[in-house]
């Protein structure tokens, strides 16, 4: 059985499985605020470099010096779950045309959510269109910017025409409680999948 | 006296790459952003010494298991550069690089029960 190789592996060598979750969305939508809600470390901008590689270029010539300068930030967080297993949680770049980044993060990823801003709806398609087509599982989590609640989940999940299988929820992304069901729901939905359910 | 044009940005004190001398392909093994790094040297003033600052650094973090993802947030430099440190350091048995996480972890019944189980606990 899978698992119990990778537990057996894990303990041989003392290290921890790395799981790893992505929190997409449009710019600004509260991905870092999301991340450092419960994140054990305070979360970091790491940065990443569009190379050559990333363009699918062997050889770039002049162009490669000057791609090599354009940099990408992502947001990390960390979350130690037992002495086996370590959750990882990426924020994307909030600018969509970053997808060789995006590809990086969401290979081997558990699953994703997609923060939405209610005030912006249209920032967070491109994301939604991602992870449907990709057939990640995904949780569309709309951001209270306010604390209150101004759409209904259900008026947000026909705006967004996702499937019964993708759960709306509304998540203040300052609040821990908020964002840990937010991921409950997340690994439930990978879950299912997983299962033949959904 | 002349007009001078606006003074030139200074982001950083080097080019990324002049740590790696130029070079933006790691040797060694594959470095994802989830790999975790780990220093094998327990005594830091025995050969070989990391040769810049920012090598240095990566052992001293590594001496508690580090991602790669996370080194690159703490050193601030970028990923691509640390990939080609930590080469450099894998290569001459400063640190160790784990083996990739297998492909299949995302989709183990067992571990996502745990992983639920243990964001439910947290």
């Amino acid at each position: 059985m899978a698992s119990a190789l990778f537990e057996a592996r894990a303990r041989a060598q003392r290290a921890p499985v790395s799981m790893k979750i992505v929190v997409a969305g449009g710019f600004a939508v509260g991905k870092t605020t999301f991340v450092g809600s419960i994140s054990e470390i305070e979360p970091l901008r790491t940065e990443a470099e569009m190379t050559v590689e990333s363009l699918g270029l062997d050889h770039a010539g002049p162009l490669a010096d000057a791609k090599r300068g354009t940099t990408v930030a992502m947001d990390f967080g960390r979350i130690t779950i037992d002495p086996t297993m370590v959750l990882y949680l990426f924020g994307t770049p909030g600018q969509d045309r970053f997808w060789f980044l995006w590809d990086e993060l969401v290979r081997g990823a558990v699953g994703a959510v997609v923060l939405v801003d209610t005030r912006r709806l249209d920032d967070c398609f491109p994301a939604v269109d991602y992870f449907e087509h990709l057939g990640v599982p995904f949780v569309v989590a709309v951001n209270l910017f306010d604390g209150v609640a101004t759409h209904h989940p259900r008026n947000v999940r026909e705006a967004l025409s996702v499937p019964a299988n993708v759960p709306v929820v509304l998540c203040d992304a300052r609040r821990r409680s908020h964002v840990q069901e937010t991921l409950v729901l997340l690994v439930e939905a990978a879950l299912r999948r997983v299962n033949g359910a959904a | 006296m002349t007009a001078r044009g606006p003074e030139p940005r200074l982001p950083r004190v080097v080019r990324p790459y002049v740590l790696t001398g130029g070079r933006t392909r790691p040797t060694g093994p594959t470095l994802a952003l989830d790999t975790t790094i780990r220093t094998t040297v327990t005594d830091v003033t025995a050969p070989p010494r990391p040769d810049t600052p920012e090598a240095a650094r990566i052992v001293e973090l590594c001496h508690t298991p580090t991602s790669l993802a996370e080194l690159a947030g703490r050193i601030t430099i970028p990923v691509g550069v640390v990939r080609v440190l930590v080469g450099d350091l894998a290569a001459n048995g400063t640190i160790t690089v784990d083996p990739p996480t297998p492909p299949g972890v995302a989709t183990d019944v067992a571990l996502l029960e745990k992983l639920l189980d243990g964001i439910r606990a947290l």
